[in-house]
């Protein structure tokens, strides 16, 4: 099926694996795989593509079993409506990312790392993925991993397209391990500005009581949640200690219900794009946080730029937003950038707006692995046709004579 | 029928061309200093296989680096010369991983077990390969912490041979492997080079190479330092070892379990034959003549394990059970622990010989494949212990027999092997622990297409463009395997009708 696109670019939405297969054969010149397109502009911009392969119609259950609580979809499957249907069954896919209410598929989310506050009890896509099915842009379909949430079998390919930004091939089925809905849950909030967050971090961490997320974000001075999950009896049995941990100076609060949801939206809004700010995600020792945080303000003030930060201090996650003048902001994001790179984490370049790429670097410098990257990507995509210039200057140091880029 | 497509046969060289010479030797000699090398054909002989005792090959030179230098050196020469090398933890696996290739050489990490730093508050540290898995909580157990990945040769196998084989043990169905424990790599690349993979973040930026390196069986490269997560030990641990008329009760208790959405630490099942070997051997206190033993341990906070923990004992009665043990005190669940984790070792007090089979089923197939394996058994005039870890359909056929009798030793082999290939069949997978090693690379077709084969030869190729790491363990050859990879099965994804086929 083709679908309107520009004048340069094809949209395809292949219905079956076999129809991804002979369309990626078919086809020259750069290539887009799409899901929801919620991350487009993640860790650089494409090239405008010839072909943009969207997973919309790779969107079916095709086995769910929940005695074994595996599932197997289609890449393109929403995240949303995957979870409504574990939901019938009690189970649900133990991943709570901020762009599930924008559409984002679970294809699009594996190939982009993305991840929620649970992922402090539960882990990310990396953890929950099982089996996948790849079409590399020569037409080859390979699976790798299986079925069974146990298996050592061959090398681990599902894991390896985790937060591979579409610049290996096509994912186009996944099969993931499931979890129990916990019958219970209730979130701990205390006002505390991010040092101290961070410190009642470590003690949460330090203590049994096995949060399942930690988030802080700047909201009215600091906002720290603290949620636990679990049966209805583990979860009161918690509340004592846990508000004893986080009441430090500042009154705690307990909530359950609606109550505990109006905090957790209020603490997804600030690692979501809003259409004017550029976004960053750092990776870091969760003992950096407090670090992290300073060197946002440092950046910020000597560039001229508002800043704002939203942290999971147990993981050592953080978004930064920057809002001013693009160069301005370019600016700030590489100062912010350096001084995370130096203090041992990462960072990802976000949604931004596209006056800010003209003064930004997507990517920084690279990491050591580099060379073992760029063969990979040799082996998979001789042509560097998948996504070029995501990723960029780590995949494509020079642009290739007999390439398809101009 | 298929055969090797080309691109397959191009990407993987028959074992490198190189060989071990005096200028070799010498070189070697020199990048790893005093007692670093072994030459001495007795002492070669040590290293001629690993926990699969039936593959053996000595190596032509067996090197033990103390430091990344030292391996990035030998490394480097194994890469100018052609020469290919194997990587070796404890030798504990039972796949012939660290098989050695003839005309190669060993690279021994036993040297390097320092623990090089903990950080109590981020939880983690980072160790030296040759460290052993139950060595890293020993040494972070005065914190409350603890490394989760537990399997059972935990004591003596390193973190060096369970990053290359993405260790998982009892416990991994709540708390996952080796892969989802490790958060950053030292690693020599195939040409010698040390880079990192992964790192303080969570996630690298870009695809995930710390992951494909996890459980590569030393095919990609060495690993020389290793940062491990720790996980703080958990408020309560609740044990109990429940009793069965038989299996199927078992299964459906364990099929109840999780129906209940309780995910317990970990839920291992032993057979008569496997309670009989373990009894004998350390007295565990497991009952003899029992058909069917569930060992449950949920870990937790405390209000929550006791409520589930009521729970499951419940569900046992539910599913008939004949007796429940309860574990009154930490000893006595490190004895539940000692017979369960012996149970290998323990089948020479019931057999001369035995073979350890590793194969992953989906969970709720488990009655239907004991009675398979059953039928078979008794068709082969073979006895078949099991053992295995029930919560995530991991079976561990072991199936016993004499070498002295003539014959014996190939049916006994035929029949592991036929084992293996049901669980394909029912949707499984060959290995979900052990590895591929030696022992099941000509087996990869049975799961695995071409296609899926050649992708996977394409990554190989990618770290390892010469092909002399660890040649001939995961991937299978027609040197290895005979012209043709074996009819072509569909995948298991297929025979399940959840994939088509193109």
């Amino acid at each position: 099926m083709t679908v309107a696109g520009g004048t340069r670019t094809r949209v395809e939405q292949p219905g079956t694996v076999a129809e991804a297969a002979d369309l990626l054969r078919g086809s020259s010149g750069p290539l887009l795989f799409r899901g929801a397109g919620t991350k487009r502009a993640w860790a650089g911009r494409p090239a405008e593509p010839a072909l943009v392969v969207d997973t919309a119609r790779l969107s079916g259950v095709l086995a769910y079993h929940p005695a074994d609580m595996t599932v197997a979809v289609g890449a393109g499957m929403p995240l949303a409506d995957l979870q409504a249907l574990l939901a019938e069954e009690g189970q649900w896919l133990a991943l709570d990312p901020g762009t599930e209410e924008a559409g984002a598929t679970v294809g699009g989310l594996l190939a982009t790392g993305d991840s929620g506050p649970r992922r402090l009890r539960y882990g990310a896509l990396r953890d929950l993925v099982i089996g996948v099915t790849l079409v590399l842009p020569d037409g080859t379909v390979a699976r790798g991993g299986g079925r069974v949430i146990k298996n050592v079998a061959g090398y681990d390919l599902p894991k390896l397209l985790y937060g591979s930004l579409g610049t290996l091939g096509l994912v186009a089925e996944v099969v993931l391990r499931l979890h129990p809905r916990p019958g219970a849950s209730a979130t701990a909030t205390v006002r505390v500005p991010v040092d101290r967050a961070a410190e009642l971090a470590r003690r949460l961490r330090a203590s049994p009581l096995e949060p399942a997320a930690v988030d802080w974000a700047d909201l009215d001075g600091g906002l720290l949640a603290a949620r636990f999950e679990g049966t209805a009896a583990g979860v009161e049995g918690r509340r004592e200690a846990a508000l004893a941990l986080l009441a430090d100076g500042a009154p705690a609060a307990w909530r359950t219900g609606d109550g505990e949801q109006a905090v957790w939206r209020r603490l997804a809004e600030p690692h979501r794009p809003d259409g004017e700010a550029t976004l960053a995600a750092a990776g870091t020792r969760p003992g950096r946080t407090s670090e992290v945080a300073r060197a946002l303000a440092a950046s910020g003030d000597d560039a001229g730029v508002r800043t704002g930060l939203a942290s999971r201090p147990a993981l050592g996650l953080h978004t930064a937003r920057f809002t001013g003048p693009p160069a301005a902001v370019a600016a700030a994001v590489t100062a912010w950038r350096a001084r995370v790179l130096a203090l041992g984490g990462t960072v990802l370049l976000r949604e931004r707006p596209p006056a800010v790429d003209a003064e930004l670097d997507p990517l920084g410098p690279p990491p050591s692995s580099v060379g073992l990257l760029r063969a990979l990507r040799r082996r998979l995509d001789p042509q560097a046709r998948c996504a070029p210039g995501r990723l960029g200057s780590w995949l494509d140091p020079a642009p290739r004579e007999d390439g398809p880029r101009s | 029928m298929t055969t090797y497509a080309g691109e397959y046969l191009d990407l993987l060289p028959e074992p490198p061309a190189g060989r071990v010479t005096a200028a070799f030797r010498a070189d070697v000699a020199r990048a790893v200093g005093p007692g670093g090398l072994i030459t001495e054909p007795a002492q070669l002989r040590t290293y001629e296989c690993d926990g699969l005792t039936g593959y053996r090959v000595t190596p032509a030179l067996v090197v033990l680096p103390a430091t990344t230098e030292e391996v990035a050196a030998v490394v480097r020469l194994c890469a100018r010369d052609g020469v290919p090398f194997v990587a070796r933890g404890a030798g504990t696996g039972l796949s012939g991983g660290a098989l050695p290739v003839a005309d190669g050489i060993v690279i021994g990490l036993a040297r390097m077990r320092a623990v090089l730093s903990v950080d109590v508050d981020d939880q983690r540290a980072v160790v030296q390969p040759g460290v052993t898995n139950a060595g890293i909580s020993a040494a972070v157990a005065p914190h409350d912490l603890y490394f989760a990945p537990d399997p059972s040769s935990q004591v003596v196998c390193t973190i060096g041979g369970n990053v290359a084989e993405n260790s998982g043990g009892a416990h991994c169905l709540k708390y996952g492997f080796t892969t989802n424990h490790v958060l950053a790599l030292t690693f020599v690349t195939a040409d010698g080079d040390v880079v990192q993979l992964g790192g303080d973040a969570p996630d690298p930026v870009g695809p995930d190479l710390r992951a494909v390196v996890l459980g590569s069986e030393g095919t990609l490269g060495v690993v020389t330092e290793i940062t491990v997560r720790l996980l703080r030990r958990p408020e309560a641990v609740r044990t109990l070892v429940a009793d069965f008329a038989d299996a199927e009760d078992a299964g459906n208790a364990v099929s109840d379990i999780v129906a209940a959405g309780i995910v317990p630490a970990a839920v291992e099942m032993l057979d008569e034959l496997a309670i009989d070997a373990c009894e004998r051997a350390v007295q565990a206190g497991y009952t003899p003549g029992c058909p069917a033993a569930l060992v449950v341990e949920l870990d937790g906070v405390a209000a929550e394990v006791e409520d589930e923990f009521e729970r499951v004992q419940e569900i046992c009665r539910r599913n008939r059970t004949t007796h429940v043990r309860i574990a009154a005190d930490p000893e006595e669940r490190a004895r539940v622990w000692k017979g369960r984790k012996a149970a290998f070792a323990a089948m020479g007090r019931i057999s001369p010989d035995y073979f350890v089979q590793d194969g992953v089923i989906p969970r709720t197939r488990l009655g239907s494949t004991l009675t398979r394996i059953r039928q078979m058994s008794e068709q082969a005039g073979l006895r078949v212990a099991n053992v295995f870890h029930a919560g995530d359909g991991n079976l561990h056929p072991l199936v016993l027999y004499d070498g002295a009798v003539p014959g014996e030793a190939e049916r006994a082999e035929h029949l592991a092997t036929a084992i293996v290939e049901l669980c394909v069949e029912q949707g499984g997978s060959i290995t979900g622990e052990h590895g591929v090693g030696s022992d099941k690379a000509c087996s990869m077709p049975k799961m695995f297409g071409p296609d899926d084969l050649t992708v996977m030869a394409r990554v190989r190729a990618a770290f390892d463009p010469q092909g002399i790491c660890n040649p001939g363990k995961v991937l299978p050859t027609p040197r290895l395997c005979g012209e043709r990879p074996g009819p072509h099965r569909p995948h298991p994804l297929e025979a399940a009708g959840v994939i088509e086929r193109l």
